[in-house]
Formats: C-alpha cells, sequence, structure tokens
C-alpha cells in the first residue's frame, strides 16, 4: 500500500493493493488510520486500481474508514473499482454515504 | 467426469487465501465457466472460512476441512468446523447482522454467499461445529 498527501488541497490518497481479505484489511486498517490522524485531510481517497479481490471484510474497512473521516467533517471517495468489486459494494449500503466511482 | 479436492487448513489467517487460490484453480477449467463465476466462488469461499476463523474459533486455533466437487457443469462446496457453532442462524445469516460490531465487520459474509452462489445451507450444533454446503450451475454460454 502506498500514500500520497497533497498539501495544497488537503488531500490523503491511499493506494490499496492486491487481495483485500481479513488478513490484508486487519493490517493496513491500522496504517490508514494513522495518515488520516497524521493529516486530518478535508478529502480522502481510496485508490482500487491494484485491488483484484475484496470480500465482505473490504466493506467493513470503508466503514470504519469512513466513521474516522466523518470525525473530521470531510470527504470520503472510492475510485477505480472494477465490476467485481462493485457487485460486493453494492449488496452494502456504503455508497450512500462514500462516492464510488469506476472511471 | 466427477472431480474433488478436499484440504485441511489450521485456522490461521493466512490461510484464508491459500484456500482461495486452491478452489479458484480447481474449478478454472470447467467448461464454460466466466471469471465472474469463479470471483463468486472465490468469493464465497473467502466469506465461509473467515467466518470459521473468527467465529468458530474465535481466533484461536483449529481445523477447518473444505470439500470442493465438480460435477458437468455444477461446483458444491463444504466448509466445515469443528468450532463453538452457531446458536441462531437465522439471525447470524440476517444482512448487516453482527456478533462483533467492534471488529469492523459488516455483517455481510452470509450476504454474499446467498448472492454469489445458487444455494448456501447451513447446519450446525453449538459446541460441536458448523457446516456450511454451497453450489453453483454453471451455464456454458458458448453454444457447441
Amino acid at each position: 500500500m502506498k500514500y500520497v498527501y497533497d498539501e495544497s488541497k488537503k488531500r490523503l490518497s491511499v493506494y490499496l493493493d492486491e487481495e483485500l481479505d481479513i488478513h490484508e484489511c486487519r493490517t493496513i486498517r491500522n496504517i490508514i488510520d494513522s495518515y488520516i490522524i497524521k493529516y486530518e485531510p478535508e478529502e480522502f481517497i481510496m485508490d482500487f486500481s491494484n485491488v483484484k479481490f475484496m470480500d465482505s471484510s473490504g466493506i467493513g474497512l470503508l466503514i470504519g474508514r469512513y466513521n474516522l473521516i466523518k470525525l473530521l467533517d470531510s470527504k470520503m471517495t472510492v475510485i477505480n473499482v472494477d465490476s467485481s468489486i462493485k457487485r460486493v459494494i453494492e449488496l452494502s449500503s456504503v455508497s450512500k454515504y462514500i462516492t464510488v466511482r469506476s472511471e | 467426469m466427477k472431480k474433488s479436492l478436499s484440504i485441511e487448513v489450521n485456522s490461521n489467517i493466512c490461510n484464508i487465501s491459500v484456500v482461495r487460490v486452491a478452489v479458484s484453480t480447481f474449478i478454472s477449467d470447467i467448461p464454460g465457466i466466466t471469471l465472474e463465476d469463479i470471483t463468486d466462488v472465490k468469493t464465497s469461499i473467502s466469506e465461509a472460512v473467515s467466518n470459521c476463523i473468527e467465529h468458530a474459533y474465535l481466533d484461536e486455533n483449529g481445523i477447518i476441512k473444505v470439500e470442493c466437487t465438480v460435477e458437468e457443469d455444477s461446483v458444491m462446496l463444504k466448509i466445515i468446523d469443528s468450532g463453538i457453532g452457531i446458536e441462531d442462524i437465522e439471525l447470524a445469516i440476517t444482512p448487516a447482522y453482527t456478533s462483533k460490531p467492534e471488529e469492523e465487520h459488516a455483517g455481510l459474509g452470509f450476504t454474499i454467499m446467498e448472492n454469489f452462489m445458487d444455494s448456501v445451507e447451513v447446519e450446525s450444533d453449538v459446541g460441536k461445529g458448523t457446516r456450511i454446503s454451497m453450489f453453483k450451475k454453471i451455464v456454458n454460454k458458448k453454444i457447441v
């Protein structure tokens, strides 16, 4: 996982790795939260370009980060979601709260 | 021709991806199977094995048995554990219900299995374990 913080836009982007299962999610959630707490971004982007697999633990990961972003009164966007991951996201209600873009 | 795969892993979270890869490789030569079918099976097995680790064995050591049978145009999966069992199956399979909200669970494991497979059956004995049976028919879209 990589991250970029754009100071001028107050935008934090994290680029997730290939497989988001419970193993990966347990590892990365604290790391992501430490970036959010450090930068307090106004916009938080999770980039799924490299994610090839996600199960329901990925939904838990999104909800958990959203709860933190909400405390900062900031905006969260999930981008570059492929069709298989979109099907998992659609079974949950997260897209009511988080902007999800496939592009 | 019928073929089958049987794997036993211990309840280490590293083994979830091992089972996913093994099962998706095993089913990949079914005539007419699509990438979407494989992802459906892969996601469902991931959910079932994750449940064994987190809920049946509560992150302690235990054995998870996975059986996959391919017969002509169908995939049958059985995921068997000897963990604590499920007291209220109906509640457990309710969408968005989770017994561990503090763990950031979406409570969508069974919802995903039920949506991505054609049938899901849950049998459980409290204190003895749980057996999940899932079935998916593979429709060969190629016209011969």
